[in-house]
């Protein structure tokens, strides 16, 4: 190759270089490697900041999550902080389960059946079009603007009052677009012709749905519920003007005994706190957070990894 | 109930996806405990045509049809004739095997229970029957909960099979059901069909006219959605009356 020639030819080669073309003959093969060296960084700089929030996060929180002595550890998330912020933030953490929980119990019932009746109950036509237009749209919005819109809509206008229960909707509104585009994915990956199997043998269209078609969709909807709650739990915004906040767990479905705290607004909280020993706190609480939603994923990805090999 | 001398009688019917006609007033009856096969090339109606005789094609919604199918002397598209008994009736097995992602054992039981059969010592019945009937039984016995996925092509073509025949339908279609297995496979499941013929009116699509020699007793052949030619299947292969079927036979069309 002429080509090939010319380049070695005219390269001033010093010594790496030399023994680089001598290992790569040609100018293609050096080209090859230059752009698997130019994907391993780009790997890199992916991975990169996942290792260096954690680095980052535990430097600071690491002995408030894992360390033992007083106040620490366990006796970090079990006991309830104090009027000037010292102790725990048992209050967060349960207050974020609280919100994650009812949420949940809203939005994933709401947008698995939306999905199923969009994807089994419609021909593709306008209403399809736009449900999964406007769901597309939800899932864009700004969380800042969800939860300006919680304010206004729920604990304005709905009367409902800062708490748990404004909250918990808020970050419903959030986890539903999600929930309601991977299930309706889910449901598309199944074949036809599973369907038609089972109405074949005499089904109806519920049974079938229900018995057949969800069931083989199941490892993608509960994927996509896992990763929609792994999301929420650390929504911010939403809940600023909607949850409220709180030293204890709320005790009432309204008023201001309602109001209540969560692990993401307490970290947000905390680090703006000018004493050191609450921002260490945050930082703490940010691990823990962390750890939680990297949990959550483990077990989206352990669910879906056994129920796929089970059953497909 | 009707007087009816077959299962399936079928007048006059045409079909349309659309504005396209699929099927062109296509008469004719189906002998029980046969093998009917329809053969005839891509594109022709065959699957349309046989998907019509359990309303599978009901599910699209650009279909439409004129004309009567008879199911024991009742018009299946009569309104308030149900459905679900039809499909209970008449089983299907389709080209690719397409099992539940369940166990073997819950595709079994899955259509009886459908249809209100719920005892345990039944149910166990039905699942060693139908797959000895499918030919499987000796298999699968040994795990009965592995996931049904797991089987070799074959296996789960045979165990759709078995799955069709839980309901007890004395109809059972067949589009194409070899034509996406190893020619192993495809041997025992067509060795499977002529056994099923005694107890059971089979009428199987086909495009491989070899193997609708082999395995039936009528032979249907549909060409641009016409009912060229039907008869059985020993006068087709020895003299065709039409030349079009001549010509697909001899393989000079399809």
């Amino acid at each position: 190759m002429t080509h090939t020639e010319r380049t070695e030819q005219r390269t001033p080669v010093n010594g790496t270089i030399r023994i680089l073309i001598g290992r790569y003959q040609s100018f293609r093969e050096l080209k090859d490697l230059f752009f698997k060296i130019l994907l391993s960084v780009a790997i890199i700089v992916i991975v990169a900041p996942f290792f260096l929030v954690l680095f980052e996060v535990a430097s600071i929180g690491f002995w408030q999550v894992f360390g033992s002595s007083s106040g620490q550890g366990i006796e970090f998330f079990l006991t309830f902080p104090g009027p000037s912020l010292e102790g725990g933030i048992r209050n967060a953490l349960v207050g974020t389960v609280e919100l994650v929980v009812i949420a949940s119990c809203v939005g994933i019932p709401l947008s698995v059946l939306g999905a199923v009746y969009i994807n089994e109950y419609t021909e593709p036509g306008l209403t399809k079009s736009i449900v999964e237009f406007t769901s597309d749209v939800l899932a864009g919005v700004p969380s800042i603007v969800i939860g300006a819109f919680g304010f206004a809509f729920l604990v304005d206008f709905l009367k409902l009052g800062m708490g748990v229960l404004a909250g918990s909707l808020t970050l419903s509104f959030m986890m539903i677009p999600t929930v309601l585009r991977t299930t309706q994915e889910a449901l598309r990956s199944v074949p036809q012709s599973l369907r038609e199997a089972s109405l074949a043998l005499g089904a109806t269209k519920w049974s079938t749905t229900w018995n057949v078609t969800l069931r083989a969709a199941f490892p993608g909807i509960i994927t996509g519920v896992l990763l929609a709650v792994g999301r929420i739990m650390g929504e911010t915004a939403p809940l600023i003007f909607t949850a409220g906040n709180n030293l204890i767990v709320p005790t009432e479905l309204s008023g201001s005994g309602s109001w209540v705290a969560s692990l993401p607004y307490t970290i947000w909280a905390y680090i703006t706190d000018p004493r050191a020993y609450v921002q260490e706190k945050a930082h703490g609480a940010a691990l823990g957070l962390l750890i939680m939603v990297l949990i959550i994923d483990l077990i989206a990805n352990y669910i879906s990894r056994r129920v796929t090999r089970r059953l497909v | 109930m009707n007087e009816w001398e077959h299962h399936i009688e079928v007048q006059e019917l045409s079909t349309w996806f659309g504005k396209k006609q699929v099927l062109k007033r296509i008469s004719c009856y189906f002998k029980d405990n046969t093998v009917t096969a329809i053969m005839g090339p891509s594109g022709c109606g065959k699957s349309t045509f046989l998907r019509t005789l359990n309303r599978l094609n009901d599910l699209i919604p650009s279909f439409r049809r004129k004309g009567i199918v008879r199911f024991r002397g009742e018009d299946i598209f009569s309104p308030g004739y149900s459905v679900y008994n039809l499909r209970k009736n008449i089983g299907m097995v389709f080209q690719r095997p397409n099992p539940f992602p369940m166990s073997v054992r819950d595709n079994i039981t899955y259509g009886p229970k459908l249809h209100g059969v719920n005892d345990e010592d039944e149910l166990d019945d039905l699942v060693e029957s139908c797959l000895k009937k499918a030919a499987l039984w000796d298999e699968v016995k040994d795990d009965l909960d592995q996931p049904a996925p797991n089987l070799s092509g074959g296996q789960q073509q045979r165990l759709c099979i078995a799955r069709a025949l839980s309901v007890d339908p004395p109809v059972l279609l067949m589009d194409e059901p070899v034509s996406a297995l190893d020619p192993i496979s495809a041997g025992k499941i067509e060795e499977l069909v002529v056994q099923l013929k005694k107890d059971y009116t089979i009428i199987m699509v086909t495009h491989n006219v070899q193997q609708a020699f082999r395995v039936s007793d009528q032979a249907a052949f549909l060409y641009l959605g016409e009912l060229v030619e039907f008869d059985k299947t020993s006068r087709i292969a020895e003299a065709p009356t039409d030349e079009r079927t001549e010509a697909f036979i001899t393989g000079r069309i399809g």
